[in-house]
């Protein structure tokens, strides 16, 4: 894993240009089995400035990124220049779950941290300076209340709590340059711009970020400087204003593409974006440093005709509902309380809400995966058993539920059209051979060829592996289908396929319900009716059209960033 | 959680109820009974009829074990047949060796084993490993008796250092703990041998995880790395092996104790097999299973502590 290409200061001979950068990477070329991943690439990252690294996902952003901290995939070659100064890098992966140890509190690794600098305290004044200094880099990270989030373990926590942790542990390290992963994925745009403005106080501080991520918002409020990365390659740089304002390369243009990279053709709405601006009130973020320039991007067009006219008001009774569910973990306080809302036949609801919402907790109780709870789930007026092991055939099939981590939802040794095939005879009892084709048809209306299908999950990209997934859900012929932040995670370009996927869903009239759990605004205009979490409890229902152009909560609001917004605390 | 501890205790009582049930049925199959055991070289046909009767032995089979399982809930566990004492005081009389040998192997077993996962693992691939894994696998695969009869031959009958066995020294085993020495040494060579092995795969998968990458990266020791980060995700399964192992030793190592003439469980449990002592096996098999029920929730407590996601489904 480690290599010595990562010289250190001492070895640094061209000091003249180096002289204000902390970190330095030239002709960088890294070959795993003769494949080149990263080709020629070079960037400099200075202190209190943010290099971002933009690309679809397996451009070869991570390998340049983990090179700063001497890292390399297994069995790689290595050619060219790394140079980092003096003082420790941090890292804050995409999957912040993944460096979190699951068998210790979250407060484990971060007191071993603090330890490397309490050292020259004496023996009893450590802990107590240790603990304070873990408190401090906690809130630094945005978790206030610290102390609680220390004894909780890792699975216990949001993702965007875990990332907050996984951030706190690079600040209690005190790097001189961060590598920030992705850092936007998986979070709300509340939380969104939250992190936008800690990465911000971080580089503010004199800390170098080389930021790698696909969020071309993030990248626009945060980068001084950006490089645009396709197949191993940079094939555009140079500073963010410039590249935003006068992209030359047509794979920048292309991934400037939509407005911030997300909406679509079809499902775009009139909503005006003011990424630059958080609303003022002490719910946002301070602002960034490097206020971003009010770039002219092109507005989507407003909605022709919000899809299909569907009774929304007076509907046919709901399929799924759930009355006044309060739900918890196991010695934690409620993480939903008195939640109650109902999604008819047909129709498309979007729960949105910032990460440790209860969003998911929300659809984990509607489907079954979280029995810890009080209330009831009513499926076409009779309760749903608690727990997925009470349910029969039936009940399985009419609740199907699509996850975010798409990989992980796949056994990573079959082939993945086994897998997808294998719903249909479950939960239908469809013969093995007349599920394959079924699953063969399905697969290739949403564009996966036979020969994609029958790789294994490894051979298929992250937007293919969550198409499989949505059919797989959609071979149980379920009443209701739960998508679990289904977009979030995937670059621009895939995420338009995958959202396209799912407007053709809510659009088929014996189609069936879609509940989507999404903080990305742009899934959620997808949706008929709208529900917004916050803190655990629904704060606003209703047509979708309202709560996004006439939001009436303060937290609706806030997260809609509406102008005029205050924020509820 | 406590709802979970009562579930698995009723469960527990049911599977050793089962246990019991059919330990009984077993015995009544064996071909004799305690009367013939009893009669012994002389095998009157009248005198074995009056020895039924007198043991109450001529009743039939669903009455006798109703009548056992009447006293049961009243804490007695009935007369053996064979000594007219009651099961308590041979359970009692054979446990005391059996707590000794089993508390004895366990003391030092953990530390070994753990230390040898440990040390396997870190140094994984290296000829440090590859002689931990072939002298632990080679000493998995030698059964007790072999390794005793070895231990036995060598220390004890060529060298003269340890008594061989424990014949003419009482049941007061821990007044001459030369005794003691191989018996233990035989007990700990295979718990060792797959403790180690469980630990050394379980802590090279953690050694290789991201979240000891970022540890490492973040420059908190090596040691503390290995012991407070990697091996607690090694625990849980060193945990239920542990408990295995604590059951078997608790619950006879018949062929251990036979080998160094050890007053134990073990024998007891095989005397009474011998003798037709329906009472006292009957006996020992609710003793052995209410220890397995309690070792292995105490290590799925452990489990659950240590693998806290896999618990949630639980």
């Amino acid at each position: 894993m480690r290599s010595p290409k990562r010289a250190d200061a001492e070895t640094g001979t061209e000091g003249g240009a180096r002289a204000d950068a902390v970190a330095e990477i030239r002709d960088l070329r890294v070959e795993i089995g003769g494949r080149a991943v990263v080709d020629g690439v070079g960037l400099t990252v200075r202190p209190g400035r943010v290099t971002a690294l933009v690309g679809a996902s397996g451009s070869g952003k991570t390998t340049t990124g983990l090179a700063l901290l001497g890292e390399y995939p297994d069995g790689a070659r290595v050619t060219g220049d790394v140079w980092v100064a003096e003082g420790p890098v941090g890292y804050v992966p995409q999957h912040p779950a993944s460096v979190l140890n699951p068998a210790r509190r979250v407060g484990a690794l971060l007191t071993d941290i603090a330890r490397t600098g309490t050292a020259d305290l004496p023996r009893r004044a450590r802990r107590a300076a240790g603990r304070a200094r873990v408190l401090a880099a906690l809130e630094a990270a945005r978790l206030p209340d610290g102390a609680e989030v220390l004894t909780r373990y890792p699975h216990q926590l949001s993702g965007g709590q875990q990332q907050r942790v996984v951030l706190a542990q690079a600040l209690l390290l005190g790097a001189r340059t961060v590598v920030a992963d992705e850092p936007t994925t998986g979070l709300d745009a509340l939380t969104r711009r939250r992190v936008a403005g800690e990465l911000a106080a971080v580089a503010r501080r004199g800390v170098a970020v080389l930021l790698l991520s696909h969020d071309l918002d993030l990248v626009r409020d945060l980068a001084d400087e950006v490089l645009v990365m396709r197949a191993g390659r940079v094939v555009e740089s140079g500073p963010a204003e410039e590249l935003w304002l006068r992209p030359r390369h047509p794979w920048t243009r292309e991934l400037l593409g939509g407005p911030g990279g997300t909406a679509d053709g079809g499902q775009e709405r009139g909503r005006p974006r003011t990424p630059a601006v958080p609303a003022p009130g002490p719910v946002t973020a301070p602002l960034p440093v490097t206020v971003p320039l009010p770039v002219a991007v092109p507005l989507p067009a407003p909605d022709p005709a919000p899809a299909p006219a569907r009774d929304t008001v007076e509907g046919p009774a709901p399929v799924l509902e759930a009355r006044a569910v309060t739900a918890r973990h196991r010695g934690t306080p409620a993480l939903l309380r008195d939640a109650s809302l109902s999604v008819r036949a047909g129709e498309c609801l979007a729960v949105v809400g910032r990460s440790g919402g209860g969003k998911t907790t929300l659809a984990r109780c509607l489907a079954g995966l979280h029995s810890r709870y009080e209330g009831q789930v009513l499926l076409d007026g009779a309760p749903l058993p608690r727990s997925l092991r009470r349910r029969d055939r039936a009940q399985l099939a009419a609740v199907q539920y699509v996850f975010q981590d798409a990989r992980a939802a796949f056994d990573a040794y079959r082939p993945v059209l086994d897998q997808v095939a294998r719903t249909a005879v479950r939960l239908r009892g469809v013969r093995p051979g007349a599920a394959e084709e079924e699953a063969v048809a399905a697969l290739g209306r949403v564009g996966l060829s036979e020969g994609t299908a029958r790789r294994r999950p490894g051979g298929l990209s992250g937007g293919e592996l969550q198409r499989a997934a949505l059919v797989r859900a959609l071979l149980a012929r379920p009443r209701v289908l739960i998508c679990d932040e289904v977009t979030s995670g995937l670059d621009s370009v895939t995420r338009r396929g995958v959202l396209r996927l799912l407007a053709d869903l809510a659009r088929e009239p014996a189609g069936p319900a879609l509940v989507l759990i999404t903080h990305d605004l742009d899934t959620a205009a997808l949706a008929d009716r709208i529900a917004v979490l916050d803190a655990g409890a629904i704060v606003e229902q209703g047509p979708a059209a309202e709560a996004l152009t006439a939001p009436r909560h303060p937290f609706t609001r806030a997260l809609t960033g509406s102008p005029g917004a205050h924020g509820p605390r | 959680m406590n709802r979970w501890i009562a579930r698995r205790l009723l469960l527990g009582l049911a599977q050793t109820a089962g246990v019991v049930l059919l330990v009984f049925a077993l015995t009544e199959a064996l071909p004799g009974d305690a009367a013939v055991a009893l009669a012994g070289d002389d095998p009157d046909p009248a005198r074995i009829a009056a020895i039924r009767e007198a043991l109450h032995l001529d009743r039939p089979a669903h009455e006798r074990l109703a009548d056992w399982a009447a006293g049961l809930l009243h804490g007695d566990l009935g007369v053996s047949l064979a000594s007219g004492r009651p099961v308590t005081d041979a359970l009692a009389a054979g446990s005391g060796p059996t707590l000794l040998l089993a508390a004895l192997t366990l003391v030092p077993l953990v530390p070994l084993g753990v230390g040898l996962g440990v040390l396997a693992a870190r140094h994984e691939g290296g000829p440090v490993d590859r002689a931990v894994s072939a002298v632990t696998l080679a000493v998995y695969a030698m059964p007790e008796f072999a390794l005793g009869i070895l231990l036995v031959t060598v220390l004890a009958l060529r060298l003269d250092w340890l008594p061989p066995t424990a014949v003419g020294y009482g049941t007061d085993l821990l007044a001459h703990p030369a005794v003691l020495v191989l018996p233990v040494l035989v007990l700990l060579s295979r718990p060792v041998c797959s403790l180690g092995r469980l630990v050394r795969a379980g802590m090279t998968e953690a050694l290789a995880s991201p979240y000891v990458a970022q540890a490492r990266r973040y420059g908190v020791p090596g040691a503390r790395v290995r012991w407070a980060h990697a091996l607690p995700n090694a625990v849980a399964p060193a945990a239920q092996q542990l408990a295995r192992t604590a059951d078997w030793l608790l619950c006879g190592v018949v062929v251990v104790e036979a080998l160094f003439a050890i007053p134990g469980l073990g024998t007891v449990l095989v005397d009474a097999v011998a003798a037709r002592d329906v009472p006292v096996v009957q006996g020992l098999a609710v003793v052995f299973g209410l220890v397995a029920v309690v070792l292995n929730l105490g290590a799925d407590l452990v489990a659950r502590r240590f693998a806290p996601r896999a618990g949630v489904a639980a």
